[in-house]
C-alpha cells in the first residue's frame, strides 16, 4: 500500500494540531466537565472536525502499518517508577523476545501525551489509565489487564501526613490538595467522583489543587507537606512502600477506594486484529510463564495479565459521568 | 601606671626581655591574625556570594517556565532536585513567590505554604547581593524572575553559613594557639638567651656590690673571655681598676703608717721637750743638795723638788709607752686613759697656749680597746690643736650613752676644709692634696671599732668631730703593765 507524500503531510499536520489543542487546554477531565468543544468532544457528539480527524487518523495508520510491520510502538503511562532504566530493558528485552518485533518503548511526561499518541495511532498499543480507556472507548480496545494481588483490580488512596488522623474525605476539606494527572483514574477521577456524589467540586472543596504528573510526586508532595492531601494510585502507593518506606512512612491513608478496574493495556481499535497486537497479547499472557517474563512481572510486582471484556471498566464510566454532570 | 612603668623597670633584664620579646610577638600575631582573618572573611563571602548567585542562576533559569504557569508541584519538584544538585551552596530554605508576592512553593512547605505572606525576616525584600546575618549563621539572597521586562515572582533563598562561620572560627582558633605557641616559645628563648647575654654582667655586678663593703677582688683569669669580645674587654677594664684601687689602699695604709710616724716624731720632740724642762730644775735641784744637803730643811724640800721633777717625766714616758708601745695588747678604755692625752697633747698645747678643756669623766672601765681609741682621741685632739689659732681654744667632752662611748672634740679654728668633709662622709677618696688623709685615717680607725665619725661645725667656729662607738661584746684583755 501506497501513500503520496502530501497525505503523509497532512497526517503529521493533523497530530501536530490535535497535540496542541490538547496541550493547551489542560486535563481531560477539566475539559470533560467545561464540555469544551475538542477532541473528547468530538467523539462524544460527533461532528465534522471529528470526521476529517479520523479520517486523517485512519492514513496515518494505513500509512504507518505498511512502513513499521517489523516494529512495535509501545507506550508507557508514569505508572510508578518512571525512571526505572532496568525495568524498562527487561520489558523491551522480554517484549523482543516473545513477540519477534523490534520494540520501541515511549514514554511522555503525562497521560494526556500517550493517550493522544495511541488514540492517533502513533503507538501500536500503550499501557494507559482506565479513565482515558473509558473516555476514548470507541476508538480504543483492550490488548490485556494487569492482574494485582490475584485480581484485575487495584484501589485509589487519599492519603495525608502520617498522624493527621483523618479516616474520611470531609476531614480533608480546605486542603491544598495533590492530584496524581487530570486523566488518571486513581489520583484524580475516583476523588472528583466521590466529591461530585457529595455535590462538591474539587477545585471549590479544596482550598488548591495541584497536579504532580506521576503518582510517586503525589506521595512526595504530601511527604513533604507541599500538600496537605492527596490522590494517589493503590498500586503505586503498596509498591513504593517496599521500594521506598522512608517516603510512604510520613503519609498515612485516609481511605482506600472501592476496587477499580487495574490500568490496561489498550491499543487503537484498527489495530484490533492485526498481527503484532495479537503477538503483543500473547506475550503478554505468558509473561507469568516464561522466566524473564517473570522477572519484569516481579520488577512490577504484578502476577500476570488477563483478557477482560471492555464492559469491565464500567466503573470508571459512572465516575466520569457523575463528575461530568457536575459541570 | 607609672607604678606599673617603675614596677617593669625594676625587674632584672633576664625578665625585661623575654616580656619584651613576647609582647611584640603578640603584637606581630594579633596585626596578622587580623589580616589573614579579614582576608578569610572577604574570600568566603566572595565564594558564598558566588556559589549563591551559580544556585540561583541555574534555579531561575528552570523556575522562570513553573512560575509563569503557576505550577507549584513544578517549582517545588526543581527546589527539591537543586538541593541535592546545590550541595555546595548548602540552600536552608528557599522560596519562590508569585507575582503578587505569595508563596508559589518553598522548599520547607511546612513552614511557608502555598500561598502564604512572605516571612519578612530577614528575606524580605531581595537584593542581588548576598547578605551574611553572623547571629543566625545564616546568608540570605534573593532574585527577581522576570520575563520580557515583566517581574514574574522572585526566589528569596537562605544559606547555611555555619560551615565557613566555623571554618573562621577555627582560623581564628588556630592562629591563637599558634601564635600562643610561637610566643610562649620565644618568651622561653628569649629567656635563656637574655640569661646567657646578662650573665656577665650579673657577675660583674656581684663582684662590685662586693667591694662596697670588702677588698675590691678581681675577677679570675680563668673566667675572663677572648680579649675581642665585649664581656672580655668589660672584665680587663674591671680587673684594671680592682688593681688600681688595691694599690691605692696600699698606699693608703703605708700613708696612714707614715702619718703614725710623723706624730710619733712629733711627740718625741715634744716628749723631749717635757723631759728636758725639769731636767734644768732636777741639776738644780742636785746642785742644792750637794752645796746645802747637810741642811734637812732646805734637803727636804730640794728632794720633793727632784720627786715632783722625777714624777712629771715619768708620766710623760708612761703615756708614751702606753700610746706606742710595739705589742699591743687589748685591754679596756680607763679614765687614766683620758687624763694621759691631756700629757700627750700637752707640748702643743703649751707651745700655742691653748686652753684645754677636757670635760667629763669615765665612772668605770668601759668595755672599748683602749689603745685604738686612745690613738683615735689623740688624732682628733693633735688635729684641733694644729687647727686652733694661737691662744685659741680646744675642748674633749668624753661620756658614755647607753652600751656606746660618745667623743666630742671641738676647737676655735677655722673649721674643716671642704675636701676634708667629703672624705669624712666617704663621698670622696683622699688624697695627699685634698688634705685630711689624718681625719680618713682616723674615721677608718673608728670604723674598724664599729663607730661612727661625723664633722660638724662648733659653736666655737671651728671644726666639732663626733665620736660614736659601741662597747666591745667580748671581754676587755688583760690590764697595762705599770711603767715604773
Amino acid at each position: 500500500m501506497s501513500v503520496g507524500p502530501g497525505l503523509r503531510a497532512a497526517a503529521r499536520w493533523t497530530r501536530t494540531w490535535i497535540r496542541l489543542s490538547l496541550t493547551k487546554n489542560g486535563g481531560l477531565g477539566a475539559r470533560y466537565r467545561r464540555g469544551e468543544e475538542i477532541l473528547v468532544a468530538d467523539h462524544l457528539r460527533p461532528t465534522r472536525r471529528a470526521a476529517v480527524l479520523g479520517l486523517a487518523a485512519g492514513a496515518a495508520m494505513a500509512g504507518r502499518s505498511s512502513a513499521q510491520s517489523a516494529s512495535l510502538r509501545f507506550g508507557l503511562t508514569p505508572v510508578f517508577l518512571s525512571s526505572d532504566l532496568e525495568l524498562l530493558d527487561r520489558l523491551k528485552a522480554y517484549l523482543e523476545a516473545a513477540t519477534g518485533l523490534r520494540v520501541e518503548l515511549v514514554s511522555r511526561r503525562t497521560y494526556q501525551e500517550i493517550t493522544t499518541l495511541l488514540v492517533s495511532g502513533e503507538l501500536d498499543a500503550a499501557w494507559i489509565c482506565g479513565y482515558p480507556f473509558v473516555a476514548f472507548q470507541d476508538r480504543l480496545s483492550l490488548v490485556a489487564v494487569p492482574v494485582w494481588r490475584g485480581r484485575p483490580l487495584y484501589q485509589s488512596y487519599l492519603i495525608a501526613a502520617a498522624g493527621r488522623g483523618a479516616r474520611s474525605i470531609a476531614g480533608l476539606r480546605g486542603d491544598v490538595h495533590a492530584f496524581s494527572d487530570p486523566d488518571s483514574n486513581s489520583g484524580y477521577l475516583v476523588t472528583a467522583a466521590e466529591l461530585a456524589a457529595m455535590k462538591e467540586r474539587p477545585e471549590t472543596f479544596f482550598n488548591r489543587t495541584l497536579f504532580t504528573y506521576s503518582h510517586r510526586n503525589v506521595v512526595r508532595a504530601v511527604a513533604s507537606g507541599l500538600a496537605a492531601s492527596g490522590s494517589v494510585d493503590g498500586y503505586v502507593y503498596e509498591v513504593l512502600r517496599e521500594v521506598a518506606p522512608d517516603l510512604v512512612a510520613s503519609t498515612e491513608i485516609v481511605r482506600p477506594s472501592a476496587w477499580n478496574p487495574f490500568p490496561p493495556i489498550a491499543c487503537p481499535k484498527s489495530y484490533e486484529a492485526a498481527e503484532r497486537t495479537a503477538r503483543l497479547r500473547d506475550a503478554l499472557l505468558r509473561m507469568a510463564a516464561a522466566a524473564d517474563g517473570r522477572a519484569v512481572l516481579q520488577l512490577l510486582r504484578l502476577d500476570g495479565f488477563a483478557i477482560e471484556p471492555a464492559a469491565f471498566f464500567a466503573p470508571i464510566a459512572l465516575a466520569m459521568e457523575s463528575v461530568r454532570g457536575m459541570g | 601606671m607609672t607604678g606599673a612603668i617603675a614596677w617593669l623597670r625594676a625587674l632584672p633584664l633576664a625578665v625585661r626581655l623575654p616580656l619584651l620579646v613576647a609582647g611584640m610577638m603578640v603584637v606581630v600575631g594579633v596585626v596578622a591574625s587580623e589580616r589573614v582573618l579579614a582576608r578569610l572573611q572577604a574570600a568566603q563571602e566572595r565564594q558564598l556570594g558566588d556559589l549563591t548567585e551559580a544556585y540561583l542562576d541555574g534555579l531561575s533559569s528552570s523556575l522562570l517556565d513553573p512560575v509563569l504557569r503557576g505550577d507549584p508541584w513544578e517549582v517545588f519538584d526543581i527546589l527539591d532536585r537543586a538541593r541535592g544538585l546545590y550541595a555546595a551552596v548548602r540552600p536552608l530554605e528557599t522560596i519562590v513567590l508569585d507575582g503578587e508576592g505569595r508563596v508559589l512553593a518553598a522548599s520547607d512547605p511546612r513552614r511557608f505554604p502555598i500561598g502564604s505572606e512572605v516571612p519578612r525576616q530577614g528575606v524580605d525584600a531581595p537584593t542581588d547581593a548576598t547578605h551574611v546575618d553572623e547571629e543566625q549563621a545564616r546568608a540570605y539572597a534573593g532574585r527577581k524572575l522576570s520575563i520580557e521586562g515583566r517581574e514574574i515572582g522572585s526566589i528569596l533563598v537562605s544559606i547555611d553559613a555555619g560551615p565557613i562561620l566555623a571554618e573562621r572560627r577555627e582560623v581564628l582558633f588556630t592562629l591563637l594557639a599558634s601564635n600562643a605557641v610561637v610566643t610562649l616559645a620565644a618568651a622561653v628563648l628569649g629567656w635563656f638567651a637574655a640569661r646567657r647575654m646578662v650573665r656577665p654582667i650579673r657577675k660583674l655586678s656581684a663582684h662590685l656590690t662586693q667591694a662596697l663593703d670588702g677588698p675590691v677582688t678581681p675577677i679570675p683569669q680563668a673566667m675572663i673571655p677572648a680579649p675581642g669580645t665585649e664581656v672580655g674587654r668589660l672584665y680587663r677594664s674591671y680587673n684594671a681598676l680592682a688593681a688600681a684601687i688595691s694599690e691605692r689602699d696600699a698606699l693608703l695604709g703605708q700613708a696612714a703608717e707614715e702619718e703614725r710616724l710623723a706624730s710619733l716624731g712629733r711627740l718625741a720632740s715634744g716628749m723631749a721637750h717635757e723631759i728636758n724642762n725639769p731636767l734644768g730644775g732636777l741639776f738644780n735641784a742636785l746642785d742644792t743638795l750637794k752645796v746645802h744637803g747637810d741642811k734637812a730643811a732646805i734637803r727636804k724640800n730640794t728632794v720633793d723638788l727632784l720627786e715632783r721633777g722625777l714624777k712629771g717625766i715619768r708620766d710623760v714616758v708612761r703615756t708614751t709607752l702606753a700610746t706606742y708601745r710595739p705589742e699591743r695588747q687589748v685591754r679596756p678604755l680607763r679614765q687614766a686613759d683620758i687624763n694621759d692625752l691631756r700629757i700627750l697633747v700637752r707640748p702643743e698645747t703649751g707651745r700655742k697656749a691653748l686652753a684645754l678643756a677636757i670635760e667629763g669623766t669615765l665612772e668605770e672601765d668601759v668595755p672599748i680597746d683602749a689603745f685604738q681609741l686612745r690613738q683615735i682621741l689623740l688624732n682628733v685632739l693633735l688635729n684641733a690643736c694644729r687647727a686652733a689659732p694661737d691662744g685659741g681654744t680646744v675642748r674633749m667632752r668624753v661620756g658614755t650613752d647607753g652600751p656606746s662611748l660618745v667623743a666630742v672634740i671641738e676647737d676655735s679654728g677655722p673649721g674643716l676644709p671642704e675636701a676634708a668633709g667629703h672624705v669624712l662622709r666617704g663621698s670622696l677618696r683622699a688624697t695627699a692634696d685634698r688634705g685630711g688623709l689624718g681625719l680618713a685615717i682616723t674615721s677608718r680607725m673608728v670604723a674598724d671599732l664599729g663607730g661612727t665619725l661625723a664633722a660638724e661645725t662648733s659653736q666655737l667656729g671651728g671644726a666639732r668631730i663626733a665620736i660614736v662607738v659601741p662597747f666591745a661584746s667580748g671581754e676587755p684583755g688583760g690590764e697595762v703593765r705599770d711603767v715604773a
